[in-house]
């Protein structure tokens, strides 16, 4: 990952290289064990990553931004310029944060053209395992962003907590419009249907906390949490 | 050794399915035998998937399968034959909601099983389900959604097809991720279903295959 440049004041960062292996592309095909695949699919699989590679079918970029936290109560976070974000889980998930920083991490739209491509052709196998490779690519970037951010931080004295993300229990998704503001969502091409959910679809938002002792947690611990803990399919944990 | 097309589906192999279809045709066997037996193939394929042997992308596989044997046995069916289809069905993401790839697979699935799918597309306002239904006579709608926000989006398509006077003819699905019974009930669709193969079997059942 290169320097993030500080364009229209708001930094945003690119060329971030996505190496995907195929384990975390078949726990979002519902594949948790490997021993069960299908040659024939894993042989497919194998294929369309090559595909990616040579293409320009994935360009991940993210905007985030840094955000001095004035103060917060049960509902809701007062950040320095008087902007609010709304939702309980914020405060119960970092009360002890000294600043914010929000995130939004997309890999573009290259990728679900060619799902929509290939669904359109009469090929829905590979449009289900290529949406799916699409998914995994998201979550290995938004591990990196994370990862980036938390160095950031670590070189001011900092920790990074775990995210929260709207649209989970405590964080409406309503939340999205003034999230979107406050980083530069236009630079990196991500909008919001009318409904709050972004375009291209393979993108998330998040926001973490950022303070001198900051508590994270694993995946599984996440997991756990979900409504969805005990159906879930695409679980991106072993232990979850 | 004797491999009959039931299991060659059943085990998702592509190339001796496909071997056995041609060499049956050429034999000049009755073509609705051929679909029979290859319904009855996926019908097993269905079952491994209930049973977690199989996934997602081995069902689709099955469906791909079974897609190709159809188009070689089409032009063997007569008109009738051909054209003839279990049930139509009505089937979209339902408003403010824009997942896809869910919603694509049960299509799919259900198209491949034998019904006319009028797929809707994603974000499908209420009075689209309605003029749907009505200009296809469809018997079933499926509502796919994996918002929370989705949920009212169902409850209100369910109740704009009530009050086009079209609840009593058509038996409503709904599904996606966090659907359960709990949501069924709040919505008031006849059923839900977990995973594509759900849909199917309630689409079976609801026009009295077995
Ligand atoms: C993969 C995933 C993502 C991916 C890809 C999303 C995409 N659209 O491509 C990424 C990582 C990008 C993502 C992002 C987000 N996601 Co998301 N995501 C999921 C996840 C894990 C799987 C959804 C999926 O694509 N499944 C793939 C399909 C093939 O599988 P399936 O759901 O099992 O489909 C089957 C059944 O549902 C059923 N079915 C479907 N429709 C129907 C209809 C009928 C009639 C029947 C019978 C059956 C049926 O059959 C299908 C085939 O067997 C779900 C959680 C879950 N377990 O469902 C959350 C989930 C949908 N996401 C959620 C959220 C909050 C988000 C974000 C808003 C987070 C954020 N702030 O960034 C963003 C929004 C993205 C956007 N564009 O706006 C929430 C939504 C909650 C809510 N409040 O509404 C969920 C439920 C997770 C959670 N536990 O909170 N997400």
């Amino acid at each position: 990952m290169t320097e993030s440049e500080r364009g229209c004041n708001m930094p945003i960062i690119r060329d971030i290289s996505l190496n995907l292996n195929i384990r975390d592309v078949l726990r979002r095909q519902g594949l948790g064990e490997v021993v069960k695949v299908r040659p024939e699919i894993k042989v497919l699989i194998q294929e369309l990553l090559t595909d990616i590679k040579n293409s320009c079918m994935l360009e991940p970029v993210a905007a985030y931004e840094y955000y001095t936290v004035r103060s917060m109560n049960d509902s809701q976070i007062l950040l320095k310029g008087n902007k609010v974000i709304h939702g309980p889980l914020l405060p119960a998930t970092f009360p002890e944060a000294k600043e914010l920083v929000v995130a939004l991490c997309t890999i573009g739209p290259g990728l679900e053209e060619q799902v929509t491509d290939y669904t359109n052709r009469n090929e829905p196998l590979r449009a289900v395992l290529l949406d799916g490779i699409g998914s995994a690519a998201v979550d290995k970037m938004v591990i990196d962003v994370l990862k980036y951010l938390a160095r950031e931080s670590s070189s001011r004295g900092y920790e990074i907590s775990s995210p929260v993300n709207p649209g989970m229990h405590g964080f409406p998704l309503t939340e999205q419009w003034n999230l979107l503001k406050l980083v530069n969502s236009d630079e990196i091409g991500v909008k919001l249907t009318s409904s709050g959910l972004m375009v291209p679809r393979k993108s998330v938002s998040m926001i973490a906390g950022i303070g001198p002792e900051m508590k994270r947690w694993t995946q599984a611990e996440i997991c756990a949490r979900c409504k969805l803990s005990k159906t879930c399919h695409y679980k991106v944990t072993e232990q979850g | 050794m004797n491999k009959d097309l039931v299991s060659m589906i059943a085990d998702l192999n592509e190339q001796e399915a496909l071997k056995i279809v041609k060499d049956r045709l050429n034999a000049g066997e009755d073509p609705l035998r051929i679909m029979e037996d290859a319904r009855k193939g996926l019908e097993i394929v269905g079952e491994r998937f209930a049973s977690n042997e199989y996934f997602i992308p081995d069902l689709v596989y099955s469906g791909e399968i079974m897609k190709l044997i159809t188009e070689l046995v089409k032009p063997k069916l007569t008109r009738e034959e051909e054209t003839r289809k279990s049930g139509k069905i009505v089937f979209g993401t339902v408003k403010g909601d824009i997942h896809d790839i869910g919603k694509n697979i049960v299509a799919f699935m259900l198209d491949v099983n034998g019904f006319e799918v009028i797929d809707l597309g994603v974000d499908v306002p209420e009075q689209k389900f309605v003029e749907k239904i009505k200009e296809s006579g469809a018997s079933i709608v499926g509502l796919s959604g994996f918002l929370t926000l989705a949920f009212d989006s169902m409850k209100q398509t369910i109740k704009a097809i009530e009050d086009a006077g079209l609840r009593d003819r058509v038996k409503v699905m709904i599904g996606g991720g966090q659907i359960s019974e709990e949501i069924r009930k709040y919505t008031g669709a006849d059923a839900y279903g977990r995973d594509a193969m759900a849909g199917v079997t309630l689409a079976k059942k609801w026009t009295g295959i077995n």
